[in-house]
């Protein structure tokens, strides 16, 4: 059920929030976990089951981690080797116990996301000739996944305690509003929220504000730009030329971002409604001046999770073993720090291209995006520039090298993004059978400037209620009137919009 | 030891790792107030305030500190 569908607005969401709102305070969590589960089952019938067994592992392997923090027991044993040779394992038990819940998650997204993928690359290593699985990946796998390890994490390093009640710990994970694109919310984030949150009418008149917003993202602009990006990617390489994949890319760069950001939004408006305050996922990414900032702007959700959950727990791992102080004699400090972070960034972004999806130009885009962010942290690029110029500088690059990115994001294979890049800067030409022309009208061509200038954070304060005058209000409600009523006839009239992020 | 003590520490630790002539900690100061401070300063700093008063961070204090202030307030409650 896509929130930009009828279903979803004109039924579900009325029902559930009448639902929501009338029932007693003990109740108000009960019908907001079934109707995820129900929202949840609508889309992917046959998976449920494997949600169901996320939360179970979750929430037992949580008490056992929390237990077993309480007793700092180690476990340990030893290998005998040989006569005199021996191995001494061990390690925290709690450290295990945490070690083994994560690894129950994350057999479940690879035999569902990755299986395939690995089969494919030994086949084609080796020559060999193991079968496919059969199975479609469940919706929703990679940001539920995601929040369950967050939990857990936060239970074993003692920054909430473990839940008791496993509907809530169920809530956590399949609310619906983030259940299957994110925002990747982490657990230390709302585990107060989940115990006690208050409904209040500036709550729910909000979340539906914003839900609006977020609807007119997606279906106004991201739908009518990605028809554009649809059209040019999907041509014959030898039939494009360079000012249309340029088209092509740029179309695509709004798409995506109105597409995800609409999504974030109507995701936070959602959880307004419920009572819910989840933390922004994008705050204007195109506005970045280096890719570093361009990531802490762009689903944000992601990119922190990876941070705290990878990033500084593997660069902290690295900084504390033996092998790095007997190099920082030898190299110097800068010099060691500089692999150090080298190699983590490597490790972290290479797996942010893999969670995005078991393809080879996904793991390239990651890669491209570590590279240029190794590359800010050894010059110093990201420091604030005093110049206009500088700044000016600093801002193309970033959009440079965003648009580049996200053409190997969407293209299918290494292959096509090489040769579209080849064509975006002339080294390459194909024979285009159409014309510009073909590709975007007036409707097009307005989205694309209305995309262009709400990229920035111009209207950013739209929403605000507190100090401002009725007569604004009421102006800025009757525009989102305005925009509600031209989203719904465009849904009514289209027959295709799914998310992009609903394939990771 | 106090606060001023640790202070005096850090601010040398501080001028050491990042090669700085003079710098002013307060309890206020983040990463963005202070020339050269980036993440890769960052790794050698907390390993170099680690072997200066003989303690660990654990990786939830390492993530959530936010300023100077907070740091102090930590090897306080470390070594105390």
């Amino acid at each position: 059920m896509l929130f930009s569908s009828t279903v979803f607005l004109f039924l579900f969401l009325p029902i559930v929030c009448a639902l929501y709102l009338l029932v007693r305070k003990e109740l108000k969590d009960y019908v907001l976990l079934l109707a995820s589960i129900f929202f949840y089952a609508w889309g992917e019938p046959r998976y449920v089951a494997v949600m169901l067994l996320t939360i179970i592992i979750n929430y037992v392997g949580a008490l056992w981690v929390a237990n077993l923090n309480s007793k700092k027991k180690a476990w340990g044993f030893t290998l005998l080797l040989g006569e005199h040779t021996k191995l001494n394992c061990s390690c925290s038990a709690a450290k295990l116990a945490l070690f083994l819940t994560i690894l129950g998650d994350l057999i479940f997204l690879f035999y569902f996301k990755y299986f395939n993928f690995f089969v494919e690359n030994i086949n084609e290593l080796f020559g060999g000739h193991i079968d496919f699985i059969k199975v479609i990946m469940p919706i929703g796998i990679s940001f539920y996944t995601f929040q369950a390890i967050s939990y857990v994490v936060d239970v074993y390093r003692e920054e909430v305690e473990p839940q008791k009640n496993i509907y809530k710990l169920a809530l956590y994970i399949t609310l619906f509003p983030q259940l299957v694109a994110g925002p990747i919310v982490k657990y230390h984030d709302v585990a107060d929220q989940i115990e006690h949150r208050t409904v209040d009418f500036e709550k729910v008149a909000y979340g539906v504000k914003r839900f609006i917003v977020g609807l007119a993202k997606k279906v106004l602009l991201a739908n009518t730009l990605g028809a554009v990006a649809d059209k040019v990617f999907t041509q014959p390489i030898d039939q494009l030329d360079c000012m249309t994949t340029w088209l092509g890319a740029i179309c695509y760069t709004f798409q995506i971002y109105y597409d995800f950001s609409g999504y974030s939004d109507m995701a936070i408006g959602l959880g307004s409604i419920f009572g819910f305050k989840f933390l922004e996922n994008f705050t204007y990414p195109y506005i970045s001046k280096s890719i570093s900032e361009y990531w802490r702007r762009w689903h944000i959700s992601m990119g922190s999770w990876f941070r705290d959950y990878l990033f500084l727990p593997l660069q902290r791992a690295l900084s504390l073993s033996k092998t790095y102080s007997k190099l920082s004699h030898r190299l110097g400090r800068r010099k060691i720090n500089i692999l150090l972070t080298a190699i983590a960034l490597l490790v972290t972004w290479f797996l942010i291209g893999f969670w995005h999806g078991a393809g080879w130009s996904f793991v390239v885009y990651g890669l491209y995006n570590g590279f240029f962010i190794f590359l800010e942290i050894i010059t110093g690029w990201n420091r604030d520039r005093k110049s206009f110029a500088g700044r000016a500088m600093q801002h193309l690059y970033t959009l440079f090298v965003v648009v580049l990115g996200f053409v190997i994001f969407r293209s299918d294979t290494m292959d096509y993004a090489w040769h579209y890049l080849l064509t975006m800067f002339g080294a390459e030409r194909g024979e285009p059978i159409y014309h510009l022309i073909y590709y975007v009208d007036r409707i097009e061509i307005i989205a694309l400037i209305v995309g262009a200038i709400c990229s920035a954070p111009l209207c950013s304060k739209m929403l605000e209620v507190e100090g401002r005058s009725q007569l604004r209000i009421a102006a800025v409600n009757l525009w989102l009137l305005a925009l509600f009523i031209l989203s719904a006839a465009s849904i009514a009239a289209s027959t295709y919009n799914p998310f992009i992020y609903f394939r990771f | 030891m106090n606060r001023d003590e640790i202070y005096a520490k850090l601010t040398e630790i501080f001028k050491e790792n990042l090669d700085l002539d003079e710098i002013e900690l307060t309890d206020t100061t983040t990463a963005d107030d202070v020339e050269g401070w980036d993440s890769l300063a960052h790794i050698g700093l907390i390993a170099a305030i680690e072997q200066e008063f003989g303690f660990r961070f654990a990786m939830k204090e390492v993530v959530n500190l936010h300023n100077v202030g907070e740091m102090v307030d930590l090897i306080l409650q470390k070594i105390g």
